[in-house]
């Protein structure tokens, strides 16, 4: 029995990666590519945060063959602890992400085990680790057993020293790098925007040196981890939570598991779902039962969901960061109170707009500052930007101007399209926000550009005339009898008096 | 605008630039009074019998970044013509634009004029908003007007003063200058009449048979449409109490000569008085000479269809519907889509012209 379990995980781990390569993000070689450092950079940003260290990262790609890549991803972090490193980056998961109900930036647990997987199964190479933890730094060639999914050390070794942080670098084959808005350049360039307290650097195949450089010296509050609203869970969420609760009856599970559950609330829910017993162990819930009570959950009012566990780039912070890396002629950001979706998901949009300068036209989407590279067509996001009317805005021709919409959602829970996690669904009520989102900072754009133009339109006045002043005073002289150089100059006073800046 | 002055051109130019410098002192952007010359400023004054301008004004400013270019562009006119004016220098509207096309400084790359159309219009301007005439500005026009019969002209030019006797002009006859009105004066005459005859052909066949000095008369053929010179000519003759008789083909190129002279055009509508002669009439010839002199039913030929298209624009004109004559002169020209020329008077034979003209005078067969 026990054998059958392990064959069957055994089955499961790696057809799991290769039936769902798509889904984690390894498809298409492009794709796989800015899958692999983002990986690297998510958890490198993740570290640094929880550590209270301002994020550096250093990214390098070079090319080792045809469609071969190796991948270095460095970083200031807290490094990992010798005996962790195996277990953090070469073990499916196992991450400690996978249950936890806060605001993260997107990956799943899989994240820098699946890269290590994905350099065994394409290369057949060990990943090469270097942690600075604590003064020690530790070194290793890491792979997995795909038999077992247990890390696998190899040549390892450990030494006094300064060193702090983490090196990690796999060799990939089928991938490839791309300089356009899927690659590594725009999805690094993205995640900059989003984290302005990170500092990125990327070395290009060609060995170009790109630097992102950190906008604001403050790293940002951490989310917390925080019970599920009612409303705001499906029955698998519901069946997850029951399976690994430790709570003894079904009652005091919900209690413990959900945010504005109180006994009052259970009773009523009891009456709702007679046929569950409440005292049995939540353990032996099935999916049935869990989608019942979930119904139930509908019928019951709530009070609304605490707001604090959404946190939100910054207005400020957005600002800054669009301004250093897009160095546009004009930036606006709003940042929107909370909101809750399906009466029990708060949600922040933050979006910011950035005109002019050498840009071309984008939408930058983020889901809690994860850069939203792929599948741009079927984002909600995308949706509400393609269909403002952005003349209305002095934007005439939205395509062809240098204009960046950046939008930012922000939840515990994002509504993602699928498990590819790279695109919003286009929920009604989410789609309203974000649309007046958009609509409250394109005014304030539409403001700066009028000015602008109106700004420009003065000069290039200005300039007219007094191109003219001189050939329109000679003659004037010339009719009048007046002396040319009074003339010139009373007609210059008057331009400056009047179009001046 | 453009009726006599007693204020010479020289002095308006002088008073422009004053009137400017007061403004740039008060601080305000300079600028010039005209008469819009547009066709919604057109009017036709059935009292005075000519085309005008309206009394819709416009301030043209040098801060108006629409009208800044134009409006430096004709000061430079006026201040040229004015040095014109005070050396006695004269030239044309094209002499003038090549005195004015020049950049506008080393590091600008523009130039004051770059077509010489821009001037043209500007020169317009310039007349209006002064209420002068370019041949006050010393702008010469085109001549080419001819004259000949019993009138005495002096012309004080170019440091010499001369006495100009139109009946000794031998058969080319005296060629109108383009300004008739600065150093030139209508000395004596004992004309009984203008006789404007559209073809020069027809002209030469009248000045032969010396038909001015048989019938007291002033010959003149403005060669198709009239000069600017020929019809202030004509103008001063009317002023001196001359009949004006126009003599034209019957059809629409004739018709379009004789009412241009007689009420002005939409173009020239800003030029008013000075340029119209609404006392004259019209000889001929007429479709209804057809019907009086028979041979002339051979000589007529096919209309063409602008012929035709004209005649009937023309019946619409007010200045034409109030004249119930010319409206059936029109109809006739529709109805019978022919069109007769004034040579086809030599057709029976050659003398036949002169006593043609005498009797309609004789018997005053005119059209208004």
């Amino acid at each position: 029995m026990a054998e059958m379990a392990e064959n069957f995980r055994e089955y499961s781990i790696t057809e799991f990666f290769k039936k769902n390569a798509q889904m984690l993000g390894f498809s298409g070689k492009i794709r796989s590519l800015t899958t692999i450092v983002h990986e690297y950079t998510t958890n490198s940003l993740d570290a640094c945060e929880e550590a209270g260290i301002l994020p550096d990262i250093k990214i390098k790609i070079e090319e080792t063959g045809e469609e071969r890549y190796s991948v270095r991803a460095e970083d200031n972090g807290p490094g990992i602890p010798s005996k962790l490193v195996g277990k953090a980056l070469g073990q499916m998961l196992t991450g400690t992400k996978f249950h936890r109900y806060m605001q993260q930036r997107g990956q799943q647990g899989i994240g820098a085990a699946g890269c290590t997987m994905y350099a065994l199964i394409t290369t057949g190479k060990p990943i090469h680790v270097v942690s600075g933890h604590k003064g020690k730094i530790f070194e290793c060639d890491l792979s997995v057993d795909l038999k077992t999914n247990e890390p696998v050390v190899t040549n390892s070794s450990e030494r006094e020293g300064e060193l702090r942080g983490l090196v990690v670098r796999g060799e990939f084959s089928n991938v490839k790098y791309d300089k356009g808005q899927y690659g590594a350049y725009e999805y690094l360039k993205r995640t900059a925007l989003a984290n302005p307290h990170a500092q990125i650097e990327l070395t290009d195949p060609e060995g170009n040196v790109f630097l992102f450089p950190r906008s604001v010296e403050q790293v940002p509050q951490r989310p917390k981890e925080v019970l599920p609203h009612p409303l705001g869970i499906d029955a698998h969420d519901m069946l997850e939570r029951a399976k690994a609760s430790e709570s003894t009856r079904i009652s005091s599970f919900l209690q413990a598991s959900f945010s504005r559950v109180s006994a009052d609330k259970v009773k009523e829910l009891q009456e709702l779902v007679p046929d569950i017993d409440f005292k049995r162990n939540p353990n032996t819930l099935s999916w049935e039962e869990a989608e019942k009570i979930v119904k139930a959950f509908r019928r019951v009012k709530w009070v609304a969901p605490a707001t604090d566990s959404v946190i939100p780039i910054g207005k400020e912070q957005i600002e800054k960061s669009l301004r250093n890396i897009l160095n546009p002629e004009i930036v606006a950001v709003v940042e929107r109170p909370p909101k809750v979706y399906k009466g029990g998901i708060p949600y922040i949009v933050e979006v910011g707009i950035a005109y002019g300068g050498n840009q071309k036209s984008s939408i930058m989407r983020f889901a809690n500052r994860a850069p939203l590279v792929f599948d741009a067509s079927a984002c909600a996001i995308t949706e509400v930007v393609k269909n403002i009317d952005w003349k209305r805005y002095g934007i005439k021709d939205f395509e062809n101007e240098p204009v960046t919409v950046f939008v930012n959602f922000s939840s515990v829970y994002v509504p993602y399209i699928s498990a590819g996690k790279q695109a919003i669904t286009n929920d009604e009520e989410t789609m309203v926000e974000i649309k007046n989102a958009v609509f409250e900072v394109a005014r304030q754009v539409e403001r700066h550009i009028s000015g602008k133009i109106r700004e420009r339109e003065r000069e290039t006045k200005k300039q007219t005339f007094v191109k003219y002043i001189s050939q329109l005073s000679s003659d004037i002289a010339g009719l009048s009898g007046e002396k040319k150089e009074l003339v010139e100059k009373k007609l210059a006073e008057i331009v400056e008096g009047k179009y001046g800046s | 605008m453009a009726a006599e002055s007693p204020v010479p051109a020289i002095e308006k130019l002088k008073l422009l630039g004053k009137k400017m410098v007061d403004e740039i002192d008060k601080g305000e952007s300079p600028t010039f009074e005209t008469y819009l010359h547009s066709k919604g400023n057109i009017i036709f004054d059935e009292n005075l019998g000519y085309l005008k301008l309206g009394d819709k004004r416009e301030v043209r400013k040098f801060l108006n970044i629409a009208q800044s270019r134009t409006f430096m562009q004709t000061i430079a006119i006026a201040n040229k013509t004015k040095s014109f004016v005070e050396q006695g220098l004269h030239t044309s509207i094209r002499g003038l634009y090549y005195q004015l096309k020049f950049s506008l400084g080393e590091d600008v790359d523009e130039s004051l004029f770059e077509e010489q159309s821009e001037s043209n219009a500007l020169i317009e301007d310039l007349e209006v908003a002064l209420g002068v005439k370019r041949e006050d500005l010393n702008l010469t026009t085109d001549r080419k007007g001819v004259l000949a019969g019993p009138v005495v002209i002096r012309d004080r030019f170019a440091g010499e003063e001369i006495l100009i006797d139109g009946r000794k002009q031998g058969r080319s006859g005296w060629m109108i200058p383009s300004d008739v009105d600065n150093g030139m004066e209508i000395v004596k005459t004992d004309a009984k009449y203008v006789l404007v005859v559209e073809k020069d052909a027809l002209w030469q066949r009248l000045n032969e048979d010396r038909f001015w000095e048989k019938e007291k008369a002033i010959l003149i053929t403005p060669k198709g449409q009239s000069s600017r010179g020929t019809r202030r000519l004509l103008r001063k003759f009317a002023d001196l109490g001359l009949p004006i008789y126009v003599f034209t083909d019957c059809d629409a190129w004739g018709w379009y000569i004789y009412w241009t002279m007689k009420t002005g055009s939409m173009n020239l509508a800003y030029l008013g008085r000075d340029f119209s002669i609404p006392e004259a009439k019209f000889i001929g010839v007429t479709m209804s000479d057809i019907k009086k002199y028979e041979f002339l039913e051979k000589l007529t030929i096919k209309a063409k269809e602008i012929d035709i298209k004209r005649a009937m624009e023309m019946m619409e004109y007010p200045w034409i519907k109030a004249h119930k004559q010319w409206v059936e002169e029109l109809k006739l020209v529709v109805k019978t889509k022919k069109k007769l020329e004034q040579d086809a008077l030599q057709g029976q034979r050659l003398t036949f012209v002169g006593e043609y003209i005498k009797e309609k005078i004789k018997n005053k067969e005119f059209l208004p």
